[in-house]
């Protein structure tokens, strides 16, 4: 009976252990402010803080169907966009999605969350302002465009 | 007793579930407003559809009546912590897991050189509730409505006004 109980005990242990590493994407160097801004174009910094809650989960943010990053809890990538309307979308069980008048020169910052979902987390995506997204985007780390599922 | 538990736990499914809208000023609606239009040099970088449909681009006028256009779009924030939902039991039942709130406003101002000779404005502001059962409409989706709720809005309060910008052409 005790040899059942440790066995079981065990195996809860190395379940917890795997399920906590699974929420560990190997991301690239802490946060980098991006000086330049390329003529014509603005930046979109597309960052989510990290969290315990739904850490394990990733997911693909796009812009019409081409994904832009793949966000991980705790990642950030900077993404240089054309200006006018542009919806940035992200779906697992449900779909969240903003939109924003992109202009020339400008910085913006699309915060991406996770939330509770039926079987899997929902992504959850935000615009947030110029203060609380550089206070939040500075201890993300960036996503390696190898990390970006281009699908 | 157990149709009363049946019927509290459908209050709490519909409480979590829908969007409110809210709108300023408040103005009656006016069949066929669109009818009649303003027309001068529309100052504006956006999609047209935002646009109130009372206002025209004249670029052949001879008229310094100038029309400027813009609107803005405020987020709010998401004060529910991811984490509450895991703890409560009652998100199974439809107990509300975020929030989103989300402000647009428009403002058409009518110039004459730099003189402002009329202004407009609206804003449109919406609160929606996310359960586990209703997601509702995304923030692309409550953006757009709320720029068309604007843009019709304003389009009343210048039908209300007809008689006055008439006079302006």
């Amino acid at each position: 009976m005790k040899t059942k109980w440790l066995k079981l005990s065990v195996f809860f242990v190395f379940l917890c252990i795997a399920l906590l590493l699974n929420g560990c994407a190997t991301l690239g160097p802490i946060y980098q402010k991006v000086d330049t801004i390329q003529e014509g174009k603005a930046l979109v910094y597309i960052y989510r803080p990290s969290s315990f809650v739904g850490g394990g989960i990733s997911y693909n943010v796009k812009v019409g169907e081409t994904v832009i990053t793949t966000l991980y809890s705790g990642g950030y990538y900077p993404y240089l966009a054309e200006p006018g309307e542009t919806e940035f979308w992200a779906k697992t069980e449900s779909k969240s999605a903003v939109t924003l008048d992109i202009k020339p020169g400008q910085t913006y910052y699309i915060k991406g969350t996770v939330g509770v979902g039926f079987f899997l987390g929902r992504p959850h995506l935000m615009v947030v302002s110029s203060d609380v997204g550089a206070r939040e985007i500075a201890e993300c780390k960036l996503i390696p465009e190898a990390k970006i599922e281009k699908k | 007793m157990r149709e009363y538990i049946s019927l509290l736990l459908i209050v709490i499914v519909l409480s979590g579930c829908g969007t409110t809208m809210v709108i300023n000023p408040q103005t009656p609606k006016y069949n066929g407003a669109t009818d009649f239009k303003i027309k001068g040099k529309v100052v504006y970088k956006g999609n047209r559809e935002y646009l109130p449909k009372t206002i025209k681009d004249d670029l052949n006028s001879v008229s310094a009546v100038v029309l400027r256009y813009e609107y803005d779009v405020t987020y709010g924030r998401d004060d529910v912590h991811q984490a509450v939902p895991l703890f409560n039991p009652l998100t199974v039942v439809g107990f509300p897991i975020g929030e989103d709130t989300l402000a647009t406003c428009g403002r058409l101002e009518i110039l004459k050189g730099e003189k402002i000779l009329k202004s407009y404005a609206a804003c449109c502001a919406f609160q929606k509730t996310r359960g586990l059962f209703y997601e509702g409409e995304t923030f692309s989706e409550l953006r757009k409505k709320g720029l068309l709720e604007v843009r019709n809005n304003i389009e009343m309060q210048m039908y209300q006004d007809k008689d006055f910008l008439m006079k302006l052409e």
